[in-house]
């Protein structure tokens, strides 16, 4: 039985930067940049360490509307701005809202903050089909 | 130094990437939060759909076959953009440059054993309060020709 999603629908996802997540990231991606990998290399870019790959964020708040749909094979488009790099130890909460929903499709705005409650994302849309 | 904008239009591929199965199944579930050890990608977190890496509930379910979680796109559709950037002719400062911002569209899912072809070329360069500006536009299809994937890359680089 098909879930019907409405106007104002809204879901919350929380993911941890843990420590070596960068890490683990830049395996699976390919992603080396240094500055995620290289506490120096960081704090010559002027952080306190190695920053998460901003994809990463983004493949979160992806999956925040993925979870919420339920098939991440709906997923049709995402945009971002990255405004803030997510650090290691950092809780990023995603809050998502829907905004349109109409032809068989959904339109959900999506904010992500860490747990300073400052914006890691702005502006992030991610549409999906509704199957 | 501002970016030539001469360079707009400049094209960086085809870039070829063959999706393997495992590559799938740990970049879903790396991404998704498992914490690996030696030799395995770790135990799947309870949010990641098993449509991302289990054979037998994928084929149960829409698709037939596991599926590439929607952001794997970026492993081979990043190529042109990490191409402008490292093109000696444009002259890229990286130790000032920042990821902006990213869109993606997904035209279709994506499954092991597709070839997928990525074309990229730099679609605007622009200086906007004491930044500069690269962006990127890819598309990326399939083996029959079908865009599968496409993609607008910013890239912000600092004032010195």
């Amino acid at each position: 039985m098909a879930r019907t999603f409405q106007v104002g629908d809204t879901f919350t996802h929380v993911r941890q930067c843990d420590r070596l997540r960068p890490v683990y990231y830049a395996g699976a991606s390919g992603d080396y940049n240094p500055i995620h990998l290289d506490p120096e290399v960081g704090r010559l870019a002027g952080f306190n360490g190695v920053i998460l790959q901003g994809l990463c964020t983004l493949g979160w708040a992806v999956e925040a509307v993925a979870v919420f749909v339920g098939d991440p094979g709906l997923v049709r488009r995402v945009k971002v701005r990255f405004s803030r790099p997510v650090l290691p130890e950092d809780t990023v909460t995603f809050q998502g809202r829907v905004t349109a929903v109409a032809d068989g499709r959904m339109s959900t705005e999506v904010t992500a903050t860490n747990q300073r409650g400052e914006p890691v994302l702005r502006g992030a849309v991610v549409e999906t089909s509704l199957g | 130094m501002a970016l030539d904008p001469k360079f707009v239009g400049r094209a960086y591929g085809p870039f070829t990437y063959e999706i393997g199965r495992e590559k799938l199944r740990e970049f879903s579930l790396l991404l998704g939060g498992s914490v690996p050890s030696a030799g395995t990608f770790g135990e799947p977190p309870a949010h990641v759909s098993p449509l991302l890496y289990s054979r037998e509930a994928a084929q149960a379910g829409p698709y037939g076959d596991i599926i590439a979680f929607p952001s794997f796109a970026v492993v081979f559709a990043i190529r042109p953009f990490s191409a402008a950037i490292a093109d000696p002719e444009l002259g890229v400062d990286r130790v000032r440059l920042v990821h902006g911002e990213q869109e993606l569209e997904f035209l279709g899912v994506m499954r092991p054993g597709d070839v997928l072809t990525t074309t990229g070329h730099i679609t605007e360069l622009y200086r906007k309060a004491g930044m500069d500006f690269l962006v990127v536009t890819t598309e990326t299809r399939n083996a029959s020709g079908e865009p599968v994937v496409r993609g607008v890359w910013t890239a912000v680089i600092r004032s010195a």
